[in-house]
């Protein structure tokens, strides 16, 4: 225990020390918000890795490679295919973020429609959505504990103590808002990616020389795809990919990293340097996955693949460093989720309809910040039955926010109402199709509630595109705001009214 | 670097969208993941449906370094 405890208790005084020593003052609300738009390439890679993936990977994801074997490779294809959607996204999004100081994805939207309303609805789907996750993601921690206790303590026990350790660290995430996160998610990163990747390597190689391990004795359901004929239905994958690959950039704190650059080179530099890290980290995760579960123990325990096999290959040593990399990944996602939360609080709900000072504004954020610590840390520590549903419930409601915000970004066309009809209508279908068929529609050949939904709410938003044309002010609103992306038009010569009016 | 708006058109190259879009293909296509469903037949030393998915990955990560260097290349790239 010495071992395992002592190397997670150097893991985060450096982690603090790191964070100290890089005497961060905030000079205004942007600064607290989004960094002052000043982070480049390698920092900016980093930050969206250690935000994108959570600790759970290796116990969640790593765990359902274990046990439904290659199934679980669609989340690296969304993951990567996430990237090129940022690829895409940077320049308008980069552009209109410095240009009209946003600082979070309702001000975009706000903006790019023309109403503070759709600020306030996007703001509360994100806020509320975001809650079950950060709960998840903190009783994970749990399971971490427990493995670093070498089962002494028990499972509520050491959801406590990560939840007392993860809330400690909000200490430092709320004094140093964004920049803290992001120079902390650089340190992170490297130990949860990189030394996390040579790691999973270095066990495949044991697995397959010392243990004799191969694809070969794995059970044939390791490698199926729901198909034509299979109990999910022939389009469950698709749906599974594609609503993670949009929905990934409808949570308020990866959205936010668009807006932490310092410019949109660097944002492509940074998709171009994160997904190498994202495809060798996320094909030795799975394989790792997939052989780990001929180990003993594994198939009883799948979730636990992590900590059981570097146990077994390098004893004490090499699983306190397993439990150094997910507590690296877990701080990195849980921060980023908390400081986008309080940004959200006081820049799109008290901000959007009080006049605030920049002071005030990161007053509220950490208050903000604190209040949402204080809540999931006590939640994670209740005995929640529905939380897991309730989590894959707001996941399929917020990536509703996908249509307005994509949409919003490539198309003039689009007004505020068909953004928030589809929206708000989006959103209750998603609700109302999980809560009767849970994790996809047989009668949709497999597809998930998210995805129909998304069809509805697109299907509104295209209409009301076109039943309700822009009026002549609004197109040249909307036209000014693309002039912008396109060259035309100067950040200087963009008239007044091109923030939204009302 | 900064970026005020005032250089470079949004336009991406013809063959970068084309590429961009494959990705896509390759990656949702129904059809295609049928195909590898249950395909355990070894192609370069591993089962062909883990095959599938790791030449998705390397295809849809090919891409995006190929097109930062391209854009980069031609300073197209803010």
């Amino acid at each position: 225990m010495l071992i395992t405890f002592g190397a997670i208790a150097i893991f985060f005084a450096v982690i603090i020390v790191v964070l100290q020593l890089s005497g961060i003052k905030d000079r205004d609300f942007t600064d607290y918000a989004v960094g002052g738009r000043s982070f480049g390439a390698r920092y900016q890679a980093m930050s969206f890795l250690n935000t994108w993936y959570p600790g759970a990977m290796f116990t969640a994801f790593g765990g359902m490679a274990a046990s439904a074997g290659v199934i679980s490779f669609y989340v690296l294809s969304y993951s990567l295919l996430t990237v090129v959607l940022m690829y895409l996204m940077a320049k308008p999004v980069w552009i209109w973020g410095k240009t009209f100081n946003l600082r979070t994805q309702p001000d975009l939207l706000a903006l790019r429609f023309g109403s503070r309303h759709i600020r306030t609805i996007a703001a509360v789907v994100g806020i509320i959505s975001g809650v079950p996750w950060l709960v998840l993601g903190m009783q994970a921690l749990g399971t971490l504990f427990q493995h670093m206790s070498l089962g002494t303590l028990s499972f509520a026990e050491a959801v406590m103590l990560g939840v007392a350790v993860i809330a400690l660290r909000q200490v430092w995430t709320v004094r140093m808002g964004m920049r803290g996160v992001v120079i902390s998610d650089m340190a992170q990163g490297i130990v949860a990616y990189i030394i996390g990747s040579a790691v999973l390597i270095g066990l495949i190689v044991w697995m397959v020389l010392a243990r004799g391990i191969s694809f070969d004795a794995l059970d044939q359901k390791m490698f199926a795809i729901p198909s034509v004929g299979s109990a999910e239905g022939p389009l469950y994958l698709f749906s599974l990919i594609l609503t993670g690959a949009i929905g990934g950039w409808c949570w308020p704190y990866i959205f936010v990293r668009l807006f932490t650059a310092d410019g949109v080179e660097s944002l492509k530099k940074s998709a171009a340097l994160a997904v190498p890290l994202s495809l060798i980290f996320g094909v030795a995760l799975l394989i790792f996955g997939m052989l780990g579960s001929q180990v003993p123990g594994v198939s009883a325990h799948p979730n636990d693949v992590w900590f059981i096999v570097s146990k077994e290959a390098g004893g004490l040593w090499l699983l306190g460093l397993a439990g150094v990399i997910v507590l690296a990944a877990s701080m990195g996602h849980t921060d980023g989720n908390i400081q986008a939360t309080g940004a959200q609080i006081a820049n799109d709900l008290v901000g959007n309809y009080w006049q605030l000072g920049e002071r005030q504004l990161i007053v509220i954020a950490k208050l903000g910040m604190l209040a949402l610590t204080i809540l999931s840390s006590w939640l994670a520590c209740l005995e929640l039955p529905a939380l897991f549903s309730l989590a894959v419930l707001a996941y399929q409601g917020i990536i509703q926010l996908a249509v307005p915000q994509f949409l919003g970004i490539f198309w003039k066309r689009g007004n505020k109402y068909g953004a928030i009809a589809g929206m708000v209508v989006g959103f209750v279908v998603a609700v109302v199709l999980e809560l009767g068929y849970p994790g996809y529609l047989p009668w949709a050949y497999g597809l998930t509630s998210g995805a129909v939904a998304l069809v509805v709410n697109l299907t509104i938003y295209v209409a009301m595109a076109y039943l309700i044309p822009q009026s002549q002010a609004e197109r040249r609103r909307v036209e000014e705001l693309f002039d912008l992306i396109e060259g035309k038009r100067s950040a200087a010569a963009v008239s007044k009214g091109v923030r939204e009016p009302a | 670097m900064s970026d005020d708006g005032k250089t470079n058109p949004n336009n991406h190259a013809a063959w970068i969208i084309g590429w961009f879009i494959l990705d896509a293909v390759v990656a949702l296509a129904p059809p295609i993941y049928w195909a590898f469903d249950r395909n355990r037949t070894a192609i370069l030393g591993l089962p062909a449906v883990v095959t599938y998915f790791v030449a998705v990955a390397v295809f849809i990560t090919a891409s995006i370094v190929a097109a930062y260097l391209a854009e980069a290349r031609s300073g197209k790239a803010g």
